[in-house]
């Protein structure tokens, strides 16, 4: 057993790790070419607006802008699937969380940048403590996650939609609002003329813990180890209880981060159903799911859903070929991969 | 020529050679055996031979004329049957349904019901294999079950009849019927082919025995003619020596024990008021027939299942209700029975299966962190020490055979050095030198002074290594004895539930 065997033994896992989802990303083009000929448009020129449209000029910054939330959404949709668990609750987090981070931001009687801190940090403690309780819904009454998850999306969504219409609605909005978040208690910009705001170092920070603690700590271990084999996890001594509970906190604070970003690095303000509009959490589980909830593979296809994603405003805008072309597009990678079991696999 | 010849039998799998022209030639109305340790190609050669899978090479011929099996419905039309290791039934329907199912006699679109049952039953009475067709399947005993299956072959009008290693479930009482069936059905014309590794069943029953290895036909023996050695050395290709004899040892502290341990399970007392204990340096064998509760026993030991009520202390701690991680913590390891699905993770690399149990805390993780060298370094030392074959560190467990699958996780384990060492069927479907392996480790382990807790179907092995066996019944522990006044009748009366203690 050599260094040399080894290292070709892991080049071949790596390989073949990425040459279905290369292969899944080729067939989806090819899926998007066809049906694009089929209604007389030319898929050479759908590509290339597509192209442009992601990363020509200032168009990246919109991309960067877009990754933010959607990277920061795909880690909380990563870090339990890793474990094979599976958080449909992100929604309820983000939007907890991003209420949570316009309360403070508003209210607390405080410095600009005491306010900022704090909100931040209740944004992260809320979408913890939401998504904790599902997990404690699991653990302590059985009530599978997947389901405490998602119901649990409701109640969030309608208390944040309660609030600014009652006590924190700012009556000059048509739109149920809160009030504005004054210049001081904001994240900046951080490339001066473009939309992206001082969030995106807090996501990348974020994503550089999250692939360290996978890669390279005892938690990540037994995380992934639970992902493979979650009897083999309980058999070694892994308390899968504590483990879920730690999962969905850190899951949750990584929603709620999200939720305070948008609310204090772009909108401003917490608008009610704005921060779940654009389905970051949708796509972020697709991203995640597409990587198999290692991160660093999540974080490569949450940027390239993100680079769609502005991509195909572009496209539809600039020569109106209807973005949803870039959904099916989406769609079939991801059908494709889910494939790939059969395909792949195949003596 | 041969009643039945599979000539020049070729099958490859991918990376293997499942197969080497292999050619075999069974007579009508003989038992003959097909022996070979684990990856030797007897369920390929068996498969092909059932139409499950078709050769790349060679053909098969039966009665003069030559068979193309497409599928098992092709091989019971012509005859052959097979009883699998794992039953084929219908729980929930009678006997008499199962035997029938596909063949059932009819008047107008209705089965006949009362004909059915009783061609099942001229058919049983026939071929002296009791049995009452109208019992359901769910009640009966695996025994009664084996039969089952048997009367489903020869309802197909099956003149082969393959057996794949019918006794592994079995009493030995049932085995001992099981043999006198298929001495009855030969002598009445059917052949019969026997899958198994135990040796001791060949010499028993077998007329002739085809040995392969390695995909080829390594040997051919007349029973009358051989000796469980000279079939080892076939099986193996090499001499082994018979098992160092072990020390008389003087037992040492009570390392582990339980106090009317008792296990629900749906309302039902699948572990019922055990106490034993295990001292330190003695092996404590648990016989039974695999379903009577040693499982359960063993997981409530772990930690991995509740404890309804009782004790269980390991090194004079109470830890009745601590988490596995606190067994572990307090002093067992544990060889889990099912080693592809509990004690490792099939596509996990061997480093990683290695470090599970290790990674927190030195030398293998510091602070929290892990550290890779260390890991590698460490999974290289025992693949080195129990002498694992596999590609590299960073190799899938899941691509290892059985016997090195099962070195993975016994080196884990030991690597513990624990005071108890729980060892659950630890030589299940592992090759012979796998066995010879494993078994000298624990002898070693009880040498160095540690309690070992050791389950096993197989009685040979108890006998071999158990200083103490205790016979486990549904849920109880129905006797207990010191090696010396053991034996496989009497144990095999017990594990019957003939006899309460």
């Amino acid at each position: 057993m050599t260094v040399a065997a080894e290292l070709r033994s892991q080049l071949a896992r790596h390989l073949g790790q990425a040459l279905p989802v290369l292969g899944a990303v080729a067939v989806g083009f090819a899926v998007c070419g066809l049906i694009a000929l089929w209604v007389g448009l030319k898929p050479g020129l759908m590509f290339v607006e597509l192209i442009k449209g992601a990363v020509e000029g200032p168009q990246l910054f919109e991309t960067v802008a877009r990754a933010v939330p959607l990277v920061g959404m795909t880690l909380a949709a990563a870090i339990p699937l890793r474990a094979g668990i599976v958080n449909l609750g992100a929604d309820g987090q983000l939007a907890l969380g991003g209420c949570a981070a316009a309360i403070v931001a508003l209210y607390l009687p405080a410095p600009d940048i005491v306010r900022l801190v704090a909100a931040l940090a209740a944004g992260m403690a809320v979408g913890a403590a939401y998504a904790a309780l599902a997990a404690a819904g699991e653990i302590y009454a059985g009530v599978p996650l997947l389901l405490s998850t998602w119901l649990l999306t409701y109640p969030a969504k309608g208390l944040c939609g309660f609030l600014v219409r009652t006590s924190l609605r700012d009556p000059s909005t048509a739109w149920p609002s809160t009030a504005r978040i004054a210049v001081g208690a904001r994240l900046g910009s951080l490339i001066p003329g473009s939309p992206v705001n001082r969030g995106f170092l807090l996501v990348a920070v974020v994503a550089i813990a999250v692939i360290f603690i996978d890669r390279r700590s005892s938690i990540g271990f037994e995380l992934k180890l639970r992902g493979l084999n979650e009897r083999f996890a309980r058999y070694g001594g892994v308390d899968l209880h504590r483990q879920t509970l730690g999962v969905m906190l850190a899951s949750g604070a990584i929603a709620g981060l999200i939720g305070a970003i948008m609310v204090l690095g772009s909108q401003f303000r917490y608008t009610d159903g704005a921060l779940t509009a654009p389905q970051y959490s949708w796509s972020g589980t697709l991203a995640a799911l597409l990587a198999g909830g290692e991160p660093v593979g999540s974080v490569v296809a949450a940027v390239l859903f993100a680079a769609l994603q502005t991509g195909g405003f572009a496209m539809e805008r600039s020569v109106e070929i209807p973005r949803v072309l870039t959904m099916v597009l989406q769609s079939v990678v991801i059908l494709f991969l889910a494939m790939r079991g059969a395909i792949w696999k195949r003596p | 020529m041969a009643y039945l010849e599979m000539i020049d039998i070729v099958k490859r799998y991918p990376g293997v050679l499942a197969n080497d022209h292999i050619e075999l030639c069974v007579e009508r109305g003989e038992i003959h055996a097909v022996m070979g340790e684990n990856g030797a190609g007897k369920s390929t050669l068996m498969s092909i031979l059932y139409g499950l899978q078709s050769p790349d090479e060679g053909y098969i011929r039966f009665k003069g004329s030559t068979l193309l099996l497409q599928s098992p419905l092709d091989a019971i039309a012509h005859g052959i049957g097979m009883v699998h290791q794992a039953f084929k039934l219908f729980e929930s329907l009678s006997v008499w349904e199962n035997v029938v199912y596909r063949r059932e006699p009819r008047r107008g679109i209705f089965i006949d019901g009362a004909r059915a049952r009783a061609q099942v039953e001229e058919l049983a009475r026939r071929h002296g294999l009791p049995i009452d067709p109208t019992a359901r399947v769910a009640n009966l005993p695996v025994g009664v079950r084996q039969r089952l299956e048997i009367l489903k072959a020869l309802y197909r009008d099956a003149q082969i009849l393959i057996l794949d290693e019918p006794t592994a479930v079995l009493t030995p009482a049932e085995v001992v019927t099981l043999f006198a069936v298929m001495k009855s059905l030969a002598a009445a014309g059917c052949t019969i082919l026997l899958v198994t590794h135990k040796l001791n069943e060949v010499m028993a029953v077998s007329d002739r025995i085809t040995v392969l290895r390695n995909g080829r036909v390594a040997e051919r023996l007349v029973t009358a003619h051989t000796n469980p050695t000279e079939i080892v050395r076939a099986m193996t290709g090499q001499q082994t020596g018979p098992l160092r004899a072990k020390q008389p040892r003087e037992p040492g502290a009570i390392l582990l024990e339980t106090q009317g341990l008792v296990v629900e399970q749906h309302g039902r007392r699948v572990v019922d008021d055990v106490s034993l204990e295990v001292r330190g340096g003695e092996i404590v064998g648990i016989a039974g027939v695999a379903g009577n509760g040693q499982s359960e026993l063993i997981e409530a030991l772990m930690g991995l299942t509740p404890v309804a009520f009782g004790v269980v202390r390991i090194a004079g701690r109470d830890l009745t209700r601590g988490s596995v991680a606190e067994h572990r913590a307090g002093g067992l390891s544990y060889i889990a029975e099912d080693r592809a699905r509990t004690a490792s993770a099939a596509t996990a690399s061997a480093a990683d299966n290695l470090a599970m149990g290790f990674h927190r805390a030195p030398p293998l993780a510091r602070n929290g962190l892990l550290r890779p060298a260390a890991m590698r370094e460490w999974a290289r030392s025992l693949i080195e020490r129990f002498d694992i074959k596999v590609a590299s560190t960073e190799t899938a467990v899941g691509t290892l055979s059985g016997g090195n699958l099962q070195k993975i996780v016994t080196a884990r384990e030991l690597a513990h050095n624990a005071p108890v060492l729980i060892a659950e069927q630890p030589t299940r479907g592992v090759d012979v030198g796998a066995i010879a392996f494993i078994h000298g480790e624990l002898l070693k382990e009880r040498e160095r002074g540690r309690g070992i807790l050791l389950v096993s179907a197989e009685l040979s092995e108890l006998l071999e290594l158990a200083d103490r066996i205790l016979v486990m019944y549904e849920g109880r522990i129905v006797a207990e004895f010191a090696r010396a006044a053991a034996d496989e009748a009497t144990l095999g009366l017990y594990m019957a539930g003939g006899r309460r203690a």
